[in-house]
């Protein structure tokens, strides 16, 4: 009787063993979830307005025009950071007269931006006859506070990174209304790309 | 180098620590006899009344026999939080607010690293050693910039004390930290449970519970944590008032320290230290359960990679690239 037994279970004894001496780490790994698989399964969305303490920012900021993951969003605003904002108190129907109004008003504008020897010129992003806006290719005015719409033309993979998360960044707070920084809060629309400068420090190696 | 020394032990004190005598009746003795011993000194000592000393004694006291962080009572909180207020002000004449604000439920924190976008200037630095009231004698650092050669992957690799402008073309720029693993060696190392894994992922250290012995440095695989070798110099006027018992608060000499998310921020719903001051906005930092956070649309749509994945330790701190 016994022998019987021992032969039956025998073959799943054996067959468990070999198992565990030939896979046993990836038996293992397999049973174990990643914590990225873990993290995926959460679904359910976060309400961060719980968040208690959470201090709002006290930037001016205006609504954006686009959605971000299904929910609205602010950015920074931009019109209160521009020096001669109204354009249209110098720009209006009649052309400007005023001996080397140019150089005394925008010589500090150099342009960088596009290609070398094939850069943009003023009225590429500024409206040509309403100053107090842009326009993009496709003829629309658009708002200052809202350059995102202008920049995201050419540069739209930032745009949709910027809009996801994965380009700039939230102002001050993880948690509460998402608050994020507008494209000309950190590049010069005129110069986009950063400045070389020294670095603010030095790191010591690893070990 | 360690291995090298006599092993010479010291006879007497094998001698105390083979009796038995337990460790709880030890110190039971010993504090009623130094209680005695310091009623006598705040008492006799200083006639003219000098309770502000008296009171350090007082505080330095209870602060000595208080329990791990992980055991204490709400209560129990607020009371060395009020005590190490207190001290501060007795001894550096300055105010600050100690927070011990509990994880948020719900919250899993997350950290994701642009190595296409980061292009050194090292601010997250500076703003860091601001934050977290970090020594500057030693010139301890939580955060680690390299400057790295195409195709390498390895911080150590890097070159971290580059000094030139930047960026330069054809090299990137690579950022090293704590990663708050959620499998993290160093709390299996720590042999007084100083350092653990908080509910919202961060590992923290209870600075007061910490002996030390630097075991957990030896066991990070990212060199993650900082020994405070000095008493931490910090001008006055930089020092950061708002703190919290596991993060920025005064820490004693010779303890471990780390990066911890700024925990004195996140917890009230900021951004850390480092992810405000960065330029290029390389730094992506949000809750890992929410499904709309920013951090989850990097995990999402980019390309992420983590350091040593292989070892199983499942840091919390992603690279990635556009």
């Amino acid at each position: 009787m016994k022998i019987t037994i021992n032969s039956s279970i025998s073959p799943v004894i054996a067959s468990f063993l070999i198992a565990l001496f030939l896979g046993g780490g990836t038996v293992l790994a397999a049973n174990e979830k990643s914590l990225l698989t873990e993290i995926k399964e959460f679904n359910k969305p976060f309400d961060s307005l719980s968040v208690k303490q959470v201090q709002p920012v006290t930037r001016k900021t205006v609504k954006a025009r686009e959605k971000y993951q299904g929910g609205s969003f602010q950015v920074l605003a931009r019109k209160q950071a521009i020096e001669r904002y109204k354009c249209s108190s110098c720009h209006k129907d009649k052309p400007v007269l005023v001996n080397q109004a140019m150089e005394l008003t925008h010589s500090d504008i150099a342009i960088n931006h596009g290609r070398k020897g094939n850069e943009l010129t003023c009225i590429d992003c500024h409206h040509p006859d309403d100053r107090d806006y842009l326009e993009d290719k496709k003829g629309r005015k658009i708002d200052f506070d809202h350059s995102y719409q202008l920049c995201g033309q050419c540069h739209f993979r930032q745009k949709r990174d910027w809009l996801g998360g994965a380009h700039g960044k939230r102002v001050s707070n993880w948690a509460g209304d998402r608050v994020i920084y507008n494209c000309a809060s950190c590049h010069n629309p005129h110069s986009p790309r950063f400045k070389k400068r020294f670095p603010a420090t030095y790191s010591v190696p690893l070990d | 180098m360690i291995s090298q020394k006599k092993d010479n032990p010291p006879t007497i004190i094998e001698d105390v620590l083979e009796k038995p005598s337990s460790r709880r009746s030890f110190l039971k003795g010993a504090s009623i006899a130094a209680a005695a011993g310091s009623a006598v000194l705040a008492t006799g000592c200083m006639p003219g009344g000098n309770t502000a000393a008296s009171g350090e004694l007082t505080l330095r006291w209870q602060e000595f026999f208080k329990k791990n962080y992980r055991i204490m009572s709400q209560e129990e909180k607020d009371e060395t939080v009020e005590r190490l207020e207190r001290l501060a002000k007795i001894q550096d004449n300055i105010d600050v607010q100690i927070g011990s604000d509990p994880p948020i439920e719900n919250v899993l924190y997350g950290y994701a690293f642009n190595i296409t976008r980061c292009e050194g200037f090292m601010e997250c630095v500076t703003a860091c050693v601001k934050e977290n009231n970090l020594d500057r004698k030693t010139n301890t650092q939580y955060i680690r910039i390299f400057e790295m050669e195409p195709g390498q992957l390895d911080p150590s690799t890097g070159d971290g004390q580059y000094f030139h402008k930047v960026p330069v073309e054809d090299k990137f720029y690579m950022g090293a930290q704590c990663f708050h693993c959620e499998n993290a060696p160093c709390i299996k190392a720590c042999p007084t449970k100083a350092t653990w894994r908080e509910p919202d992922g961060i590992v923290v250290v209870d600075y007061n519970w910490c002996i030390g012995c630097r075991y957990c440095m030896a066991a990070c695989p990212y060199y993650g944590r900082r020994f405070n070798w000095g008493k931490g110099e910090v001008p006055k006027e930089e020092i950061t008032t708002k703190q919290h018992y596991l993060g920025n608060r005064k820490r004693p000499m010779g303890k471990m320290e780390k990066c911890t998310f700024c925990i004195q921020r996140t917890r009230r719903g900021k951004l850390p230290a480092c992810v405000e001051a960065c330029p290029t906005g390389s730094r992506v930092f949000g809750n890992l359960l929410d499904p709309d956070s920013e951090i989850r649309y990097v995990l999402k749509h980019k390309k992420v990679f983590r350091m040593k994945e292989n070892i199983g330790t499942q840091p919390k701190f992603w690279y990635f690239i556009d």
